[in-house]
Protein backbone atom coordinates (compact mmCIF):
# COMPACT_ATOMS: atom_id res chain seq x y z
CA UNK A 1 0.00 0.00 0.00
CA UNK A 2 2.86 2.27 -0.84
CA UNK A 3 0.96 5.00 -2.69
CA UNK A 4 -1.81 5.86 -0.15
CA UNK A 5 -0.49 8.81 0.16
CA UNK A 6 -0.55 9.55 -3.13
CA UNK A 7 -4.34 8.97 -3.65
CA UNK A 8 -5.82 10.54 -0.59
CA UNK A 9 -4.78 14.04 -2.78
CA UNK A 10 -6.84 12.93 -5.45
CA UNK A 11 -10.06 12.97 -4.06
CA UNK A 12 -12.66 11.31 -6.70
CA UNK A 13 -10.05 9.23 -8.22
CA UNK A 14 -9.70 7.40 -4.38
CA UNK A 15 -13.03 6.27 -4.70
CA UNK A 16 -12.64 4.88 -8.59
CA UNK A 17 -9.89 2.39 -8.45
CA UNK A 18 -10.60 -0.89 -9.52
CA UNK A 19 -8.10 -1.40 -11.79
CA UNK A 20 -4.96 -0.72 -9.33
CA UNK A 21 -2.56 -3.79 -8.92
CA UNK A 22 -2.41 -3.38 -12.96
CA UNK A 23 -1.23 0.20 -12.86
CA UNK A 24 0.65 -0.36 -10.50
CA UNK A 25 2.40 -3.59 -11.64
CA UNK A 26 2.59 -2.37 -15.31
CA UNK A 27 4.00 0.88 -13.91
CA UNK A 28 6.86 -0.95 -12.08
CA UNK A 29 8.00 -2.89 -15.01
CA UNK A 30 8.02 -0.54 -17.77
CA UNK A 31 9.39 2.46 -15.76
CA UNK A 32 10.13 5.33 -17.59
CA UNK A 33 9.29 5.00 -21.26
CA UNK A 34 7.51 6.67 -24.47
CA UNK A 35 4.02 4.97 -23.53
CA UNK A 36 3.99 6.88 -20.46
CA UNK A 37 1.56 9.49 -21.15
CA UNK A 38 -0.76 6.65 -22.57
CA UNK A 39 -0.88 4.74 -19.92
CA UNK A 40 -2.23 6.78 -16.91
CA UNK A 41 -5.11 7.73 -19.40
CA UNK A 42 -6.38 4.21 -20.06
CA UNK A 43 -6.39 2.99 -16.25
CA UNK A 44 -7.92 5.93 -15.49
CA UNK A 45 -11.11 4.37 -17.12
CA UNK A 46 -13.15 4.05 -14.20
CA UNK A 47 -14.73 1.06 -12.59
CA UNK A 48 -17.16 0.66 -10.65
CA UNK A 49 -19.39 -2.59 -8.79
CA UNK A 50 -23.04 -1.48 -8.49
CA UNK A 51 -23.36 -4.72 -5.58
CA UNK A 52 -20.59 -6.60 -4.60
CA UNK A 53 -20.15 -8.95 -7.22
CA UNK A 54 -20.73 -6.78 -10.49
CA UNK A 55 -18.21 -4.73 -12.23
CA UNK A 56 -19.16 -2.43 -14.94
CA UNK A 57 -17.17 0.52 -16.55
CA UNK A 58 -19.09 4.12 -16.01
CA UNK A 59 -20.51 3.82 -19.82
CA UNK A 60 -22.37 0.51 -19.07
CA UNK A 61 -23.99 1.95 -15.84
CA UNK A 62 -27.80 2.49 -15.96
CA UNK A 63 -29.14 6.22 -15.01
CA UNK A 64 -30.28 4.50 -11.67
CA UNK A 65 -26.63 3.07 -10.79
CA UNK A 66 -25.10 6.26 -11.19
CA UNK A 67 -27.42 7.76 -8.79
CA UNK A 68 -26.34 4.80 -6.31
CA UNK A 69 -22.73 5.42 -6.72
CA UNK A 70 -22.80 8.69 -6.85
CA UNK A 71 -24.83 8.78 -3.53
CA UNK A 72 -22.37 6.26 -2.31
CA UNK A 73 -19.13 8.12 -2.91
CA UNK A 74 -20.72 11.44 -1.40
CA UNK A 75 -21.35 8.88 2.04
CA UNK A 76 -18.12 7.45 2.10
CA UNK A 77 -16.51 11.46 1.71
CA UNK A 78 -18.35 12.19 4.96
CA UNK A 79 -17.00 9.32 6.95
CA UNK A 80 -13.67 10.84 8.90
CA UNK A 81 -10.40 10.15 8.14
CA UNK A 82 -7.16 10.51 10.04
CA UNK A 83 -3.23 9.60 9.70
CA UNK A 84 -2.49 6.56 12.13
CA UNK A 85 -0.69 7.94 15.10
CA UNK A 86 0.41 4.60 16.52
CA UNK A 87 -2.85 3.79 18.46
CA UNK A 88 -2.69 0.47 19.93
CA UNK A 89 -6.02 -0.86 19.61
CA UNK A 90 -5.76 -1.57 15.76
CA UNK A 91 -2.36 -2.55 14.89
CA UNK A 92 -3.68 -4.12 11.37
CA UNK A 93 -5.67 -3.44 8.66
CA UNK A 94 -7.77 -6.66 8.23
CA UNK A 95 -8.27 -6.32 4.69
CA UNK A 96 -4.71 -5.86 3.42
CA UNK A 97 -3.27 -8.06 6.67
CA UNK A 98 -0.14 -5.40 6.51
CA UNK A 99 0.47 -3.52 10.30
CA UNK A 100 -0.51 0.22 10.38
CA UNK A 101 2.46 2.15 10.47
CA UNK A 102 2.30 5.61 12.07
CA UNK A 103 1.63 8.56 9.14
CA UNK A 104 -0.80 5.96 7.15
CA UNK A 105 -3.84 7.59 5.80
CA UNK A 106 -6.87 5.40 7.78
CA UNK A 107 -10.59 5.77 7.44
CA UNK A 108 -12.56 5.26 10.56
CA UNK A 109 -15.86 3.90 10.40
CA UNK A 110 -18.74 5.11 12.95
CA UNK A 111 -18.35 1.61 14.64
CA UNK A 112 -15.31 2.80 15.21
CA UNK A 113 -13.00 0.19 13.25
CA UNK A 114 -10.34 1.46 11.70
CA UNK A 115 -8.70 0.64 7.79
CA UNK A 116 -6.24 1.81 5.61
CA UNK A 117 -8.31 4.56 3.47
CA UNK A 118 -7.61 3.04 0.43
CA UNK A 119 -8.46 -0.12 1.55
CA UNK A 120 -11.83 0.39 2.95
CA UNK A 121 -12.74 2.64 -0.04
CA UNK A 122 -12.27 0.10 -2.28
CA UNK A 123 -14.70 -2.24 -0.34
CA UNK A 124 -17.48 0.55 0.68
CA UNK A 125 -17.60 1.10 -2.89
CA UNK A 126 -19.14 -2.48 -3.16
CA UNK A 127 -20.64 -2.57 0.29
CA UNK A 128 -21.59 -0.42 2.46
CA UNK A 129 -20.43 -2.59 5.39
CA UNK A 130 -17.96 -2.83 7.57
CA UNK A 131 -16.02 -5.79 6.86
CA UNK A 132 -15.28 -6.55 10.76
CA UNK A 133 -19.10 -6.46 12.42
CA UNK A 134 -21.24 -5.96 9.55
CA UNK A 135 -22.76 -2.84 10.76
CA UNK A 136 -24.40 -0.62 8.29
CA UNK A 137 -22.39 2.11 7.58
CA UNK A 138 -24.80 4.31 5.88
CA UNK A 139 -27.61 3.71 8.97
CA UNK A 140 -25.05 4.10 11.51
CA UNK A 141 -23.92 7.57 10.47
CA UNK A 142 -27.00 8.74 10.16
CA UNK A 143 -27.91 7.68 13.67
CA UNK A 144 -24.37 9.23 14.91
CA UNK A 145 -25.99 12.66 12.65
CA UNK A 146 -29.55 12.29 14.88
CA UNK A 147 -27.38 11.92 18.22
CA UNK A 148 -25.13 14.48 18.21
CA UNK B 1 7.09 -9.36 -1.37
CA UNK B 2 8.59 -6.75 -3.27
CA UNK B 3 6.86 -6.83 -6.99
CA UNK B 4 3.92 -8.52 -5.49
CA UNK B 5 0.18 -7.17 -5.99
CA UNK B 6 -1.79 -6.40 -2.60
CA UNK B 7 -3.62 -9.61 -3.65
CA UNK B 8 -0.77 -12.04 -3.69
CA UNK B 9 0.58 -10.05 -0.30
CA UNK B 10 -2.07 -11.04 1.26
CA UNK B 11 -2.64 -14.36 0.04
CA UNK B 12 1.24 -15.34 0.70
CA UNK B 13 0.78 -13.93 4.76
CA UNK B 14 -2.34 -16.32 5.38
CA UNK B 15 -0.54 -19.03 3.64
CA UNK B 16 2.66 -18.48 5.94
CA UNK B 17 -0.38 -18.23 9.10
CA UNK B 18 -2.23 -21.37 7.53
CA UNK B 19 1.34 -23.11 7.57
CA UNK B 20 2.22 -22.34 11.04
CA UNK B 21 -0.62 -22.24 12.98
CA UNK B 22 -3.53 -24.40 10.82
CA UNK B 23 -6.47 -24.98 12.76
CA UNK B 24 -7.31 -28.88 13.88
CA UNK B 25 -8.04 -31.05 10.72
CA UNK B 26 -6.74 -28.65 7.79
CA UNK B 27 -3.38 -29.16 6.40
CA UNK B 28 -2.55 -26.95 3.49
CA UNK B 29 -0.40 -28.24 -0.03
CA UNK B 30 1.98 -25.24 0.76
CA UNK B 31 4.71 -26.73 -1.83
CA UNK B 32 1.70 -26.48 -4.85
CA UNK B 33 0.23 -23.21 -3.43
CA UNK B 34 3.92 -21.39 -4.08
CA UNK B 35 3.67 -22.76 -7.50
CA UNK B 36 0.68 -20.75 -8.37
CA UNK B 37 -0.94 -18.20 -5.36
CA UNK B 38 -4.40 -18.10 -6.99
CA UNK B 39 -5.26 -21.41 -6.82
CA UNK B 40 -4.94 -23.72 -3.38
CA UNK B 41 -5.92 -26.72 -2.26
CA UNK B 42 -6.51 -27.94 1.25
CA UNK B 43 -6.91 -31.21 3.46
CA UNK B 44 -9.79 -31.44 5.61
CA UNK B 45 -10.13 -34.40 7.96
CA UNK B 46 -13.88 -34.72 9.33
CA UNK B 47 -13.49 -33.91 12.91
CA UNK B 48 -14.01 -36.79 15.65
CA UNK B 49 -17.50 -37.37 17.11
CA UNK B 50 -19.01 -36.10 14.03
CA UNK B 51 -20.98 -38.04 11.05
CA UNK B 52 -17.50 -37.33 8.80
CA UNK B 53 -15.35 -38.61 11.78
CA UNK B 54 -12.67 -40.87 9.69
CA UNK B 55 -12.99 -39.37 6.50
CA UNK B 56 -10.56 -36.89 4.58
CA UNK B 57 -11.88 -34.59 1.58
CA UNK B 58 -9.96 -31.74 -0.80
CA UNK B 59 -10.81 -28.38 -0.81
CA UNK B 60 -9.81 -25.90 -3.67
CA UNK B 61 -9.55 -22.56 -3.22
CA UNK B 62 -9.63 -19.81 -6.59
CA UNK B 63 -9.06 -16.44 -5.78
CA UNK B 64 -9.00 -13.70 -8.59
CA UNK B 65 -6.62 -10.55 -8.47
CA UNK B 66 -9.83 -8.71 -6.50
CA UNK B 67 -9.19 -11.00 -3.42
CA UNK B 68 -10.08 -9.95 -0.53
CA UNK B 69 -12.99 -7.80 -2.43
CA UNK B 70 -13.83 -10.61 -4.29
CA UNK B 71 -15.00 -13.84 -2.59
CA UNK B 72 -12.55 -17.07 -3.54
CA UNK B 73 -14.32 -19.56 -5.42
CA UNK B 74 -14.79 -22.71 -3.08
CA UNK B 75 -15.28 -26.03 -4.01
CA UNK B 76 -14.89 -29.89 -2.95
CA UNK B 77 -12.73 -31.81 -5.25
CA UNK B 78 -11.35 -35.09 -5.82
CA UNK B 79 -12.73 -38.32 -5.14
CA UNK B 80 -14.73 -38.28 -1.57
CA UNK B 81 -17.35 -35.55 -1.75
CA UNK B 82 -18.78 -35.14 1.38
CA UNK B 83 -22.71 -35.95 1.58
CA UNK B 84 -24.46 -32.75 3.15
CA UNK B 85 -27.44 -31.33 2.96
CA UNK B 86 -25.09 -28.47 1.51
CA UNK B 87 -22.53 -30.13 -0.80
CA UNK B 88 -23.57 -31.04 -4.20
CA UNK B 89 -21.99 -33.99 -5.82
CA UNK B 90 -20.01 -31.66 -7.89
CA UNK B 91 -18.10 -30.41 -4.62
CA UNK B 92 -20.35 -27.08 -5.05
CA UNK B 93 -21.58 -25.64 -1.62
CA UNK B 94 -24.39 -23.63 -0.52
CA UNK B 95 -23.17 -21.21 2.05
CA UNK B 96 -23.48 -17.67 2.26
CA UNK B 97 -20.08 -16.44 3.43
CA UNK B 98 -18.86 -17.85 -0.18
CA UNK B 99 -21.00 -15.52 -2.07
CA UNK B 100 -23.59 -12.58 -0.14
CA UNK B 101 -22.44 -12.68 3.38
CA UNK B 102 -18.35 -12.20 2.18
CA UNK B 103 -16.54 -9.81 3.92
CA UNK B 104 -12.62 -8.91 3.18
CA UNK B 105 -11.85 -9.30 6.64
CA UNK B 106 -12.76 -13.07 6.62
CA UNK B 107 -9.94 -15.42 4.98
CA UNK B 108 -9.09 -19.08 3.70
CA UNK B 109 -8.63 -19.74 7.76
CA UNK B 110 -12.68 -18.78 8.73
CA UNK B 111 -13.71 -20.11 5.55
CA UNK B 112 -12.48 -23.15 6.73
CA UNK B 113 -13.64 -23.10 9.84
CA UNK B 114 -16.95 -22.35 9.04
CA UNK B 115 -17.07 -25.62 6.35
CA UNK B 116 -15.58 -27.91 9.25
CA UNK B 117 -18.73 -26.69 11.66
CA UNK B 118 -20.68 -26.90 8.57
CA UNK B 119 -20.02 -30.85 8.20
CA UNK B 120 -19.45 -31.31 12.13
CA UNK B 121 -23.35 -29.62 12.81
CA UNK B 122 -24.57 -32.17 9.97
CA UNK B 123 -27.29 -35.19 11.89
CA UNK B 124 -28.09 -36.74 8.46
CA UNK B 125 -25.46 -37.65 5.66
CA UNK B 126 -27.97 -36.79 2.88
CA UNK B 127 -27.61 -34.52 -0.97
CA UNK B 128 -29.49 -31.59 -1.21
CA UNK B 129 -33.00 -32.17 -2.42
CA UNK B 130 -32.20 -30.76 -6.08
CA UNK B 131 -29.07 -32.27 -6.24
CA UNK B 132 -29.27 -33.96 -9.89
CA UNK B 133 -31.22 -31.00 -11.29
CA UNK B 134 -28.42 -28.21 -10.06
CA UNK B 135 -25.38 -30.83 -11.30
CA UNK B 136 -27.32 -30.84 -14.76
CA UNK B 137 -27.83 -27.71 -14.98
CA UNK B 138 -25.30 -25.20 -13.38
CA UNK B 139 -22.38 -23.10 -14.07
CA UNK B 140 -18.68 -24.36 -13.37
CA UNK B 141 -18.02 -21.71 -11.33
CA UNK B 142 -20.76 -22.15 -7.97
CA UNK B 143 -19.96 -18.15 -6.91
CA UNK B 144 -22.42 -17.92 -10.69
CA UNK B 145 -25.46 -19.47 -8.63
CA UNK B 146 -27.85 -17.77 -7.05
CA UNK B 147 -27.78 -19.51 -4.03
CA UNK B 148 -30.85 -19.39 -2.26
CA UNK B 149 -29.60 -19.75 1.95
CA UNK B 150 -33.12 -20.66 3.79
CA UNK B 151 -31.98 -23.27 6.42
CA UNK B 152 -29.44 -22.44 8.61
CA UNK B 153 -30.07 -25.06 10.65
CA UNK B 154 -26.64 -27.39 9.52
Amino acid sequence: MGNCLKRSTTDDISLLRGSDSVRESSSDQLGPSPYQETLPIQAATPVYHPSPSVTRSVAQLTEEEQVKIAKRIGLIQHLPTGTYDGCKKARECVICMVEFLVGDAVRYLPCMHTYHMACIDDWLMRSLTCPSCMEPVDAALLTSYETN
Amino acid sequence: MAGMSPSERRLQKELMSLVKEPPPGVTVHADLVEKNLLQWIINMEGASGTLYEGESFQLQFKFSNKYPFDSPEVTFVGSNIPVHPHVYSNGHICLSILTDDWSPALSVQAVCLSIVSMLSSCKEKKRPPDNAFYVKTCSKNPKKTKWWYHDDSV
